[in-house]
């Protein structure tokens, strides 16, 4: 059996806090800039889903979508919603509900694989063009780190752990 | 446990439903099975099921579509180049080639395994897991949950591809000079990682340990 996590609930909220600054400064700023032939472009993070929308692929936007952008905004903020009350033995409204679909949206949640995707799509464009790197491609690999810890940190089984001993 | 002392492959093997345990998929508490027919978690209020409901015909039917889709996904090209002069068509092996003619092989590297190795990794892994539960095989049950749990951890890096070429298909848009159009080999890509993610959630792993019948 697994050795019980002695995680203080502050800690949690802490990492969730900075992740939620992090995943508001990555899809507030563009990702990458590129110039060729005297032309320039630049994307969001957005842009990836928005792209495919565009090019008729709804569907896939939708997907490109919710494992970019939603699954983490509501890992993050439903996080928040329940363990900020739950410090002070306070049960948020709807938290049983929300827990349940939190822990199954997160797993939807795959930054880390966006962030390579993004390098990947870097490297190609950089062999004909010039790419600059911008603000959101930084946050957006500290954020893959931060939401690593907030995940492993918040198991579904230490979730459910806080919400045991908050009521007893 | 007394699961862990016991050797692998002995038959009569403890497990959680001869000891009349159940493990509650939602939260992990392991709870006595009362053999009520609506039990819940006294935990987290989620329903208690001894195996998951239809498990191995809702994974079968994934994995099939699945394995169906693979073949487009690899054939058609997941998108298209248009330049002054020609256009291009690529599909994820010949991606892998583009990057690896430009010198950038680990790049290369990472996608071959991403796009065409995890995919097409667990639906092989997949299939073997659904057969062996099918036929209630007592060999190898360790290797098995291993394989199992191997597939779940590496599912999500499939969606690389989908990323990089949706990535590409909105920057380069330059007017006359050049614009990538998404291919349908990309949407086809897309349901099967999609399709072998969720396979892998509804493979319920507890029947690699069901006693033969």
């Amino acid at each position: 059996m697994r050795r019980p996590d002695r995680t203080p609930i502050d800690t949690a909220i802490a990492i969730a806090v900075c992740a939620l600054v992090l995943l508001c400064l990555t899809n507030a700023y563009p990702l990458v800039t590129m110039h060729v032939n005297g032309h320039s472009r630049e994307t969001t993070l957005a842009g990836a889903a928005l792209g495919l929308y565009a090019q008729g692929y709804v569907t896939l936007a939708a997907l490109v979508f919710l494992t970019t952008m939603l699954a983490p905004f509501v890992q993050v903020t439903g996080l928040l919603y329940v363990l900020i009350p739950l410090r002070s033995n306070r049960h948020a409204r709807g938290q049983n509900a929300l827990v349940h679909v939190l822990t199954r949206i997160r797993s939807w949640s795959f930054i880390e694989v966006f962030m390579l995707g993004a390098l990947v799509a870097l490297v190609r464009l950089s062999n004909f063009s010039n790419i600059v790197p911008r603000v959101a491609l930084w946050t957006c690999a500290l954020l893959m780190i931060v939401l690593a810890a907030l995940t492993s940190i918040t198991s579904t089984e230490q979730l459910w752990r806080w919400i045991e001993q908050s009521r007893a | 446990m007394a699961m862990d002392r016991t050797e692998p492959g002995v038959s009569g093997t403890a497990t959680g439903r001869s000891l009349g345990l159940l493990v509650c998929l939602n939260c992990r508490a392991t709870v006595r099975n009362v053999k009520a027919p609506h039990m819940r978690c006294p935990r987290c209020d989620a329903r208690l099921r001894e195996r998951k409901p239809h498990s191995l015909a809702v994974t079968g039917a994934l994995l099939v579509a699945a394995a169906v889709l693979y073949v487009p996904a690899n054939v058609l090209p997941v998108m298209d180049t248009r330049t002054f002069f020609d256009t291009e068509s690529d599909t994820i092996m010949s991606g892998v080639l583009v990057l690896l003619h430009s010198g950038d092989w680990p790049i290369a590297l990472l996608v071959f395994i991403a796009s065409i190795v995890v995919p097409l990794l667990k639906i092989l892994a997949l299939g073997v897991l659904w057969v062996s539960a099918w036929r209630r095989s007592p060999r190898h049950r360790q290797q098995r949950s291993e394989l199992y749990r191997l597939v779940e951890f590496i599912g999500r890096w499939s969606m690389l591809d989908i990323y990089a070429v949706s990535l590409l298909a909105t920057l380069v848009q330059i007017q006359s000079f050049a614009s990538i159009i998404v291919g349908w080999g990309a949407w086809a890509f897309g349901a099967v990682v999609v399709l072998t993610l969720i396979a892998a959630r509804t493979f319920d792993e507890r029947l690699l340990w069901d006693p033969p019948q």
